[in-house]
């Protein structure tokens, strides 16, 4: 069992607010981690800390060690576009460019000059949309704006997008709370896919996703991790009070 | 007519009071129906509404009525002269009138002043006639109807309604005066001139139509090419080209700048910095232009051996440019500030710099949105005027080489106008055609502007 | 130089184009705002020169104890020539009629008011500022070049002896100029003043303010809370959005069409000026009042309503009230840039040359922007100085107006 990202005594800090409190969590490679807990719990916060997406947000202050495959993600060695082009993100509420699904998907690849043959570029995007489950159903239709798709389809987009540059590891934060069952059920199946090729960590507030695709689970509480291990033991036995009472539904 | 309008709003107060003094009289035994201030305003309503119609009829009344009366009473003086002289005469005697004397008029023009002051004085006494008498009969009404059961402040806010309603109404009237006013003298303007010499006519003289003789026949044959439009048109967009190859980029990339990269600070300061531009009058810009402007601009073409005019395009063009950067940052800033920041993050997600994301990410998003900004700051720049009247010329030369004089549909409207010929001459009446042309042109930027943003907008709900 | 380098430095460059940007735009506020004040301080300040001056009575053919209309009608040219003929007795007729151009050349109305102000001088000597010529103003503020040629010069070079001498005896100063802010328009850079415009815009403004400001806030209250969506509520709606984007000198065409030929207005004056500017700020205040009284919460209007008031007392009593600062701010804004408007204005021909300062909004006026743009028409020296100088009055006055309405927005913006 190999670790694909550690965290070790994270703490992160928006302002003067502390949102996240000492933190230390691995995920294990080519399997699938839920993060568990009540809304407003630091979840995404934590995810996004993974590929500095917190960068982006000015009074957010991280501190505490991050690592992929051993490499420290803050290390001044490290160049964030790099390190955003192995770990790659999907977003609860579907982003996708107002562009062609070609051109959605053909987007990362473009700017980190994957190639400018056309050919190649047509193959890197049907793999990605065959990977993501979508190729079949929008083959005919490439130039279509992506935005015309409907919701799961536009959110397989987004999978597919992520997937096109050849990342190691895949951040969901909640990907299917702004999809019906049917669509969410076509992802988790894609997901339980995915984990094959690369390490998955999904947000979820549904416990029920979590027990349906997860290996691993980490229960979070006010920016705390409570407990943390194999999904089957979290979701029957667990060891903290907080997270019975979580689980059976005593406060949520 | 002052006093008279003066009066006529002391008499609506001076109502007010009555009808509530009596409501208040008849409300000894009985509950009134409203509060009896309600019946004060009721009878002050009565009172105002009416006396102001009639005020105002009497006073656009006053000017026609005395035209004719003139005419009738001075008609065996009046025959002789021709239709200039005549309006010439008028014009004298209502200076006369009002005392501008310069010891050495005519017996004829004092006793057309003397009449302009009798008729003046008689209609003055009408006014207050009518005034007296409508508030008589609106007192006269509003008594008979104050009573304990009369729902007055249903009645008066109805009333108050029906005038908020047709205040909303003046902005359709603004329009319909101005196409009015425009078209009206442009068809009088067509009676001089072909309108397809105006619209295609390639050479703008508008000297040569001084050359009309006394007896007011005017040979249309010279009028012929000397009221084309083309020229003051490419004049118009060389300048506002010229002042759009500065704004553009200088407010876009500010705009982005601002938006996307500076901290709180730079931008709480530069912000309100830049709108500063757009707060300078525009004649201070034109002064300016023509004073600091263009002089270093020709200095510069001698230096590099060009031979740069002192009333150069260029002058006004960059000036006009640099007054627009403001209207274009701020714009462009409100359409990128639209864009969610959902596809910022998605962009971002998958390892984009800031400027790719905005290049390629936000910016197409954002492009009708922005496309509409750069219209309206078009819009703007064509229909500039103290910029161009003050830096360009006056002499209409149909070229594209900025560094040449040219003039601008604007300049050619203020030229008209504020020259001393008369009204009835195709020299002052081709600002209302042009006026008209420029009113279009401004229109139809600004539908296709507000549609495209629009558009865009609909993108994002 | 591997991609990331690449797309690393390309992102360095846009920041940069970025970074230039705002610079140069700040640049180009910062470069007019110089150059306006430093042509246009000097206009502050005059040019005179110290005098000593005789007033002898027999020469001005008055009596002792003159009654002030006798010393307005007595001549004082014999009075001048004499006291220049004793102080340059040293000079040929020629020589002193040369000096005599370094004044100001009404300065024998200096003196008259001189005496009619300070009576106790008649058959004294005293000393008496007296105005310089607008040419030796200039020399004296630098903005001369004595290195022209002599033929192309306004000042010759005996007469810049003469002022050198002057300067040497300390009898040349610069002191406020105080007829700049109480005097008219005139043909004289010396003599010319603001007070005529500035009284000009003054009541353009107020009847602008006093026309647009209720009919805009009684349109907003009707298009917002009574009007049902329909065709004509659209239709004005998309009026009130046009009216906004027409150039300003539309409006002055109207007002030429309408008001002057149509209604018969006077031309010229403040008042159809006021009605011009009125028009083009309608729309810019309904737009301010209408985002103000949709701002009011929905709670304030059900509390009124569920006490039993009329759907009007609801409006004017609560919701108003609390539209208005929002309202204000929209409102002086609006009128900041009608303010500055010179086109419209120079259709319906406020644009003359205006010596009286205007005592009612019926008479004649000029407006400031208007009279900027007729003194920069003029070449002499002395009227860019004067130009320059009101464009800083102005600018000073917009930069009043801007405050207050931040002012007034920051402390009345509530938060819900």
């Amino acid at each position: 069992m190999v670790n694909a990202i550690n965290t070790k005594n994270l703490n992160v800090y928006y302002g003067d607010q502390q949102a996240i409190h000492n933190i230390s969590l691995d995920f294990l490679k080519n399997k699938v981690t839920a993060l568990i807990g009540p809304s407003g719990c630091g979840k995404s916060t934590f995810l996004r800390c993974l590929n500095r997406m917190n960068d982006v947000i000015d009074i957010c202050r991280v501190e505490g060690n991050i690592s992929l495959n051993g490499m420290d993600i803050y290390s001044k060695e490290i160049e964030v576009e790099h390190l955003r082009e192995k770990i790659g993100m999907v977003f609860q509420k579907p982003n996708p460019f107002p562009k062609s699904i070609y051109d959605n998907v053909a987007y990362g690849p473009r700017i980190h000059g994957f190639t400018d043959k056309k050919e190649e570029m047509d193959l890197i995007v049907e793999t990605s949309l065959k990977k993501a489950g979508l190729f079949e159903e929008v083959k005919d239709r490439l130039e279509d704006m992506g935005t015309s798709l409907s919701g799961g389809q536009q959110q397989r987009l987004c999978i597919a997008r992520a997937i096109a540059i050849k990342p190691e590891v895949i951040l969901m934060d909640e990907p299917c709370s702004a999809l019906d069952p049917i669509a969410t059920s076509i992802i988790e199946e894609l997901i339980t896919d995915l984990k094959k090729s690369y390490t998955i960590i999904i947000v979820t507030h549904s416990m029920q996703q979590a027990a349906r695709v997860s290996d691993k689970t980490a229960f979070f509480h006010l920016g705390n991790l409570i407990e943390e291990g194999d999904t089957s033991k979290i979701f029957t036995k667990p060891d903290h009070q907080k997270t019975n009472d979580y689980i059976t539904g005593r406060f949520g | 007519m002052f006093y008279s309008v003066l009066t006529l709003f002391v008499l609506s107060f001076i109502g007010f009071y009555l009808g509530k003094r009596k409501s208040i009289k008849l409300s000894q035994n009985i509950k009134l129906a409203s509060l009896p201030s309600y019946y004060g305003y009721l009878a002050m309503l009565y009172i105002l509404i009416p006396t102001l119609i009639a005020w105002f009829v009497l006073l656009v009344g006053e000017n026609f009525v005395l035209e004719k009366y003139l005419f009738l009473i001075l008609k065996e003086f009046l025959i002789s002269m021709s239709g200039s002289e005549v309006q010439l005469f008028f014009i004298k005697i209502k200076n006369l009138s009002e005392g501008a004397s310069f010891g050495n008029e005519s017996d004829l023009e004092l006793l057309g002043a003397q009449k302009i002051i009798q008729f003046k004085n008689l209609f003055l006494l009408l006014t207050y006639l009518v005034i007296f008498l409508v508030t008589a009969i609106a007192l006269y009404l509003v008594n008979k109807k104050i009573s304990p059961t009369f729902k007055s402040q249903r009645h008066v806010e109805k009333i108050v309604n029906l005038f908020i309603q047709l205040c909303s109404y003046i902005a359709i009237l603004i329009t319909v005066g101005i196409f009015l006013s425009l078209v009206f003298e442009t068809i009088n303007f067509f009676g001089y001139v072909n309108p397809l010499d105006f619209l295609f006519g390639i050479n703008w003289n508008p000297n040569k139509a001084f050359v009309i003789d006394s007896s007011d026949v005017i040979d249309k044959d010279i009028l012929k090419d000397a009221f084309g439009i083309i020229p003051l048109m490419t004049g118009t967009l060389l300048v506002a080209f010229l002042a759009m190859l500065v704004s553009i980029p200088l407010g876009l990339m500010s705009a982005i700048y601002l938006a996307e990269y500076a901290p709180k600070k730079i931008r709480d300061i530069s912000k309100p910095v830049i709108e500063i531009l757009a707060g300078i009058p525009t004649v201070v810009y034109g002064f300016f232009a023509a004073l600091v402007v263009a002089p270093k601009i020709a200095d510069l073409g001698e230096y590099i051996g060009l031979d740069v005019s002192s009333e150069s395009a260029l002058a006004a063009g960059l000036t006009m440019g640099v007054m627009i950067i403001p209207f274009v940052s701020s714009l462009s800033d409100d359409v990128i500030g639209a864009v969610p920041q959902s596809l910022r993050d998605g962009s971002y997600a998958l390892g984009a710099t800031k400027s790719e994301t905005i290049i390629k990410v936000i910016l197409p998003s954002a492009l009708p949105g922005i496309i509409g900004s750069f219209l309206l700051a078009i819009s703007r720049a064509i229909g500039e005027t103290m910029i161009v009247v003050m830096a360009a010329s006056l002499q209409a030369n149909l070229t594209i080489n900025p560094l040449e004089p040219t003039t601008t549909i604007t300049t050619q409207i203020v030229t008209a106008l504020t020259g001393d010929t008369e009204f009835d001459n195709p020299k002052t009446l081709v600002a209302f055609a042009l006026g008209l042309t420029l009113f279009f042109a401004t229109l139809l930027l600004n539908y296709f502007a507000l549609r495209t943003v629009k558009k865009y907008r609909e993108q994002y709900d | 130089m591997t991609n990331l380098a690449k797309r690393k430095k390309a992102e360095l460059r846009f920041r940069f184009y970025g970074i230039f940007s705002v610079f140069l735009s700040l640049l180009f506020v910062a470069i007019l705002i110089f150059n306006i004040c430093s042509s246009g301080i000097g206009g502050f300040y005059k040019t005179i020169f110290l005098t000593s001056i005789h007033f002898d009575q027999k020469l001005l053919n008055l009596e002792d104890n003159a009654s002030e209309e006798q010393i307005r009608n007595a001549s004082f040219r014999k009075l001048i020539k004499n006291n220049f003929d004793e102080s340059f007795k040293d000079y040929s007729k020629d020589e002193i009629k040369q000096i005599k151009k370094l004044f100001y050349r009404k300065i024998d109305i200096e003196l008259k008011n001189f005496l009619i102000n300070n009576p106790e001088f008649l058959n004294k000597t005293t000393k008496v500022e007296l105005t310089a010529s607008t040419h030796i103003d200039q020399i004296h503020k630098g903005n001369f070049d004595r290195t022209v040629q002599e033929k192309h010069r306004k000042v010759n070079n005996f007469q810049l002896e003469i002022y050198d001498k002057f300067v040497e005896d300390q009898k040349v100063k610069k002191v406020w100029n105080s007829t700049y802010f109480t005097s008219g328009d005139s043909r004289d850079p010396e003599s010319a003043g603001v007070a005529s415009s500035v009284m000009g815009s003054v009541f353009t403004i107020l009847i602008c303010f006093l026309l647009s400001f209720p009919i805009a806030i009684f349109a907003s209250i009707y298009l917002q809370e009574f009007a049902k969506a329909g065709k004509i509520t659209d239709l004005i709606e998309i009026n009130i959005n046009n009216l906004a984007a027409v150039p300003s000198i539309i409006f002055g065409l109207l007002g030429l069409g309408i008001l002057l030929n149509f209604f018969g207005l006077p031309r010229s004056t403040a008042l159809v000026g006021g009605i011009v500017l009125s028009f083009m700020t309608l729309p810019t205040i309904i737009v301010a009042c209408r985002s103000s009284l949709r701002a009011v919460p929905p709670s304030i209007r059900e509390a009124a309503l569920a006490l039993g008031a009329t759907k009007n007392q609801v409006v004017f009593h609560h919701v108003l009230p609390l539209a208005m600062p929002g309202t204000l701010t929209g409102t002086i804004i609006g009128l900041a840039r009608a303010i500055g408007e010179t086109a419209p204005l120079l259709m319906i021909g406020m644009v003359a040359f205006i010596m009286d300062i205007p005592s009612n909004p019926l008479e004649p006026a000029v407006g400031m922007p208007a009279q900027i743009y007729l003194w920069s028409e003029s070449s002499e020296r002395g009227f860019i100085e004067k130009t320059s100088s009101a464009i800083i009055l102005l600018l000073m006055f917009l930069i009043v107006v801007n405050f207050v309405s931040v002012y007034f927005r920051k402390k009345y913006e509530k938060k819900w």
